[in-house]
């Protein structure tokens, strides 16, 4: 880099310049305010991980009332919904697609239990997809243990009663769990296309020639895009969460000061991301792919977004540690869903001042020439 | 060294006021050598024109001189330092875009301000005079990308002035800028150099050479020749005659065989023949002579070379030229009759609520090249495409080989060979399977197709090299074999759309003997050009201006319409006389040549008046004299009288 000091006029000429031109342009627009909502819904309203509606099919030999209870306890919830199979053969309906599992209940159901003996109920599972698979298990088994104990049967052996509650989202309302994430991941791909794309475009079209040749340095182009479109995506930010707030009942549990300031930070290593990917595409297109393949897939897999971070194995773990989004995730359902002490998780901001750093460092040297390769 | 066609006119010691001097500067990309050893001198205050094809190294040295680029070898200096030190006293226009479409005039103004450091108080002054110098100033607020071509760059040119830069570095400012605001340019340019910038430009057209003080010819990555327009046409040691005569290719035909030792070239145009000879009394005398044999009479008059001659001379030192193989037409051949080919009615086309071409009629007969002229978005493209059936017509008819409907029935389509704009071959094929795929598409019966192979490779002297890869080939060798390709099922209609863009001269020139071939065998070709020097080709021309025919001809005509002479001055101090006579005469009658005026004058007494205008400003014409019209005189004389006719 020239030893020329930084000049901050000129910075802010950058940023003035790059604002303009983002206005005028309907299209940038739209990708910046109305996409990033419109992932906001998909995310908020489409990802479910709570399974329910599974249809059961019940194969009852027993005609005891002990045994109808137990089918309407099956039921009760809105987990597990009664297929409209009628037959005898427990396979068919797992065969034809009409049910999830298959339950079983002997002959002699009832008056097993009411003599106090052992009695089995045997369900056959569809294990195409083992996560479900391992729900409908975990359910059937839940409801067995529920009927038995309210019963009143087998009180012998119930010496220890285990209450289970659960914290920061008692109701476990799914959209407390996803919509905080999908602000991050907004948050993180929408500023990070911007600012590549609006770099790559300089080369593309060949206007960077004239700032090349200009003594601007490479640390002043660079800080001037990163005003401008940590700005715009400080708006986004404001966009989301305010549709986030009316759309999906979100509320600050935490520190508001503790969450803005991670957000900032957050903002900005999304922009210093996107122009780091703009330094090194030669055109537009490369640039996409650089801030779709390496930015998205890192953040939407890597970031416990969706799959918690200590689930991801390592060596993957390792990445992890250094994707932006994971750090704000946890920021984000610190504020929205779990609301500790301000700044008691006090390294998201440090992991995220780090990250600035060195991607701004990268950047800036990637385009210190400040001339044409070859 | 070999290269014995390097003429360095002043090779003593250099002046304390070089402000661009190169050695043996040197550039490759990977193995391919874009520029080699070039020796380059720019002096203080002159504009200094590279003068060269696409492809010849222009670009590359134009950056490595801005500062944006590295060298391979050699040593550059400019302002006495580095380029990359020197680049806060250089404006560089580049090529591409060097402006922001999405931003206004005033905000692409005030971003390059801030990038250069210009305090306020002096930016606004500064943009002020430079935008009441442009003419701009009523378009302040507006977007950039909405200005026309020509304004387009006029704005470039504010931005890279308006940090007053010492050295100002043009690459191609004119190429998509129609005549009237390309000759606006450069006398902006000449305004610009009068202040004292030294500014060089690059540039593929070999008129805009005229316009400076000194050029350089460069012609792959070499720099050919160096000295100002005159000392390079005086390196000839040749004189041109411009010779009128019916029956012209036969004539040229007997020129080119009988008399090798007394003329050394031969040139044919659409009304003209061109011949350069060292003894210009006893060629006149000959050409007579054989006009009288003849039974024609023969009109000679004589005139300097052009540095087109100069150019394509030069090129020719390098290797003997590929003689032209003879193309075996089946057809028998047809006369040009006053049978017509395509006949266009009124017509005009629309695209929503605008007419890109209104009321257009032409007529071309078979045998004739029929040119139609004008600027980028004067119609000329979307003529072209009405006239050979790829769009339809809103209004008015066409006729094209006597059909009026149906102009897309395949029988109609065979007889029709069609070579657009954009490069037409398979980049990734080779050159054998292209012409392979060509005369399959076109139907040629396989007896002939080999024959016609090897004839449209020999064409190009790609004989023997057809394995290769067709994207390898230099710009011209493609536009001929891509014109191969259109050609070899004997078309008996020829439309070329800007066949010769980027091509260096002498290949530009092997290119018109084809066509001219094709031409003579009967085909009617309509082609079309915003280069309105090699429009001197056609047999007839239109130039188009806003969608509309302007004027109609032969280029001798076109010119004899022209009312008034066209005065050469000579004046001591050249711009304070430019300026003066600008006030005083309409500006489209006055122009500047790097140290001559053109003034178009239209009465006896204006060169009267003239000529008390200078000297009153205490500048001094030294001498002057008649010049021909060129045919870019002629379009700019027509458009402006045109507007002024509309004003009033």
């Amino acid at each position: 880099m020239s030893a020329a000091p930084c000049d901050f006029s000129r910075i802010f000429s950058q940023a003035v310049k790059e604002l303009a031109q983002f206005r005028r342009d309907p299209i940038t627009v739209g990708l910046a305010f109305l996409l990033p909502l419109i992932a906001l819904f998909l995310y908020g309203y489409a990802t479910r991980l709570e399974v329910k509606g599974m249809t059961v099919a019940v194969i009852n030999h027993d005609q005891g009332k002990l045994s109808r209870d137990y089918i309407d306890r099956l039921f009760s919830t809105n987990q597990m919904i009664p297929s409209e199979w009628t037959g005898s053969s427990p396979i068919e309906p797992l065969d034809r697609g009409l049910a999830r599992a298959t339950v079983i209940i002997p002959p002699e159901f009832s008056r097993n239990i009411k003599a106090g003996r052992l009695s089995t109920v045997q369900a056959m599972v569809d294990a195409t997809d083992v996560n479900n698979a391992r729900v409908i298990k975990n359910g059937i088994i839940g409801t067995t243990n529920f009927f038995i104990e309210s019963e009143g049967l087998n009180k012998a052996s119930k010496i220890l009663e285990p209450h289970i509650r659960l914290w920061f989202n008692p109701g476990r309302e799914e959209s407390l769990y996803i919509v905080p994430g999908t602000v991050a991941l907004v948050l993180w791909v929408f500023p990070s296309l911007l600012a590549s794309l609006s770099l790559a475009r300089e080369k593309e079209q060949g206007t960077i020639l004239q700032l090349y040749a200009s003594s601007m340095t490479a640390f002043e182009l660079i800080a001037g895009k990163l005003l401008a479109y940590l700005t715009v995506a400080l708006c986004e930010a404001v966009v989301v969460l305010l549709a986030s707030f009316v759309f999906f009942g979100i509320r600050f549990v935490g520190s508001p000061v503790t969450f803005f300031v991670d957000l900032v930070l957050f903002a900005a290593c999304a922009v210093n991301f996107g122009l780091l990917a703009g330094s090194v595409a030669a055109n537009q297109n490369a640039a996409v792919q650089i801030v779709a393949t390496v930015g998205f897939t890192t953040t939407l897999l890597l970031s416990g977004f969706i799959y918690p971070v200590r689930n991801i194995t390592y060596p993957l773990s390792l990445i992890s540690n250094v994707v932006p989004a994971r750090y704000f995730i946890e920021s984000c359902r610190d504020s929205f869903v779990r609301g500790p002490e301000p700044f008691s998780h006090w390294y998201i901001p440090v992991a995220l001042i780090a990250g600035n750093i060195i991607l701004l460092r990268l950047s800036s040297k990637k385009m210190s020439a400040m001339q044409l390769r070859g | 060294m070999t290269d014995s066609a390097t003429i360095v006119y002043d090779s003593a010691a250099p002046s304390p006021d070089t402000v661009v001097r190169a050695k043996g500067l040197c550039k490759s990309y990977g193995a391919f050598e874009a520029v080699k050893a070039v020796d380059l001198e720019i002096r203080s205050g002159e504009i200094f024109g590279l003068i060269g094809p696409d492809g010849a190294g222009k670009t590359s040295i134009f950056h490595i001189m801005g500062g944006v680029m590295k060298w391979s070898g050699g040593d550059i200096e400019v302002l006495g330092t580095s380029p990359s030190q020197a680049r806060p006293q250089i404006g560089y226009l580049t090529q591409q875009f060097s402006l922001y479409l999405d931003l206004s005039v005033e905000e692409n103004i005030r971003y390059s301000a801030s990038l250069r450091n210009v305090r306020r108080e002096e930016y606004r002054e500064r943009t002020d005079d430079l935008l009441r110098l442009m003419d701009l100033r009523r378009f302040k607020s507006r977007l950039a990308g909405n200005l026309s071509g020509g304004m387009k760059q006029k704005l470039a040119l504010c931005c890279s002035l308006v940090a007053r830069p010492k050295l100002l570095l043009l690459d191609e400012p004119t190429t998509g800028v129609d005549p009237v605001s390309r000759r606006e340019f450069w006398d902006i340019l000449a305004t610009v150099a009068a202040e004292g910038v030294t500014i060089a430009v690059a540039t593929p057209y070999l008129d805009e050479a005229e316009r400076c003080n000194r050029i350089a010819l460069i012609y792959e990555g070499r720099i050919k020749q160096t000295g100002t327009p005159d000392e390079l046409k005086d390196s000839l040691h040749l004189e041109r005659l411009e010779v009128r005569a019916r029956r012209q290719a036969e004539l040229a035909g007997i020129l080119e065989k009988e008399s090798r030792d007394l003329i050394s070239d031969v040139q044919q145009f659409g009304d003209r023949l061109d011949i350069l000879v060292a003894d210009p009394a006893s060629a006149q005398a000959l050409v007579t002579g054989i006009g009288e044999r003849l039974g024609i009479a023969i009109d000679v008059s004589r005139q300097r070379p052009t540095l087109e001659n100069v150019f394509v001379h030069s090129l020719r030192k390098e290797g003997d030229e590929e003689q032209m193989p003879e193309f075996d037409f089946q057809r028998a051949r047809r006369e040009r009759n006053g049978e017509t080919a395509i006949v266009a009615r009124q017509m005009s086309r629309r695209f929503g609520d605008f007419w890109a071409v209104k009321g257009v009629s032409i007529d071309v007969g078979y045998g004739e090249i029929f040119g139609l002229l004008g600027a980028n978005g004067a119609g000329k493209t979307t003529t072209i495409k009405m006239l050979c059936g790829l769009i339809g017509v809103t209004r008015g008819e066409m006729e094209l080989c006597g059909q009026k409907g149906n102009l897309r029935s395949s029988s109609l389509r065979g007889r029709l060979g069609y070579m657009s704009q954009k490069f037409t071959l398979y980049d990734d094929l080779t050159v054998f399977e292209n012409m392979e795929f060509y005369c399959g598409v076109y139907g040629i019966s396989p007896d002939l197709r080999a024959r016609r192979i090897a004839w449209a490779l020999e064409s190009c002297g790609l004989a023997g090299q057809e394995s290769l890869i067709t994207g390898k080939l230099p710009g011209g060798w493609k536009q001929r074999l891509a014109f191969g390709a259109c050609v070899m099922h004997e078309p008996e209609v020829l439309f070329l759309d800007e066949p010769t863009s980027g091509v260096d001269p002498l290949a530009r020139r092997q290119l018109w003997d084809l066509i001219r071939t094709f031409a003579q065998n009967g085909t009617a070709v309509l082609v079309t050009t915003h280069f309105l020097e090699e429009a001197e080709h056609c047999h007839r021309m239109a130039f188009m201006a806003g969608g509309e025919v302007v004027a109609q001809g032969s280029p001798g005509e076109i010119k004899a319409e022209q009312p008034g002479q066209l005065i050469e001055l000579r004046a001591q101090p050249i711009q304070a006389a430019y300026l003066a006579l600008k006030d005083s005469f309409e500006s489209w009658r006055v122009s500047i040549f790097a140290d001559r005026i053109h003034l178009v004058a239209l009465a006896e007494r204006d060169l009267d008046k003239a000529s008390r205008i200078v000297t009153e400003t205490g500048a001094k014409i030294s001498s002057h004299r008649q010049i021909p019209f060129s045919l870019e005189d002629s379009f700019i004389g027509i458009v402006e009288r045109a507007q002024m006719e509309v004003v009033r």
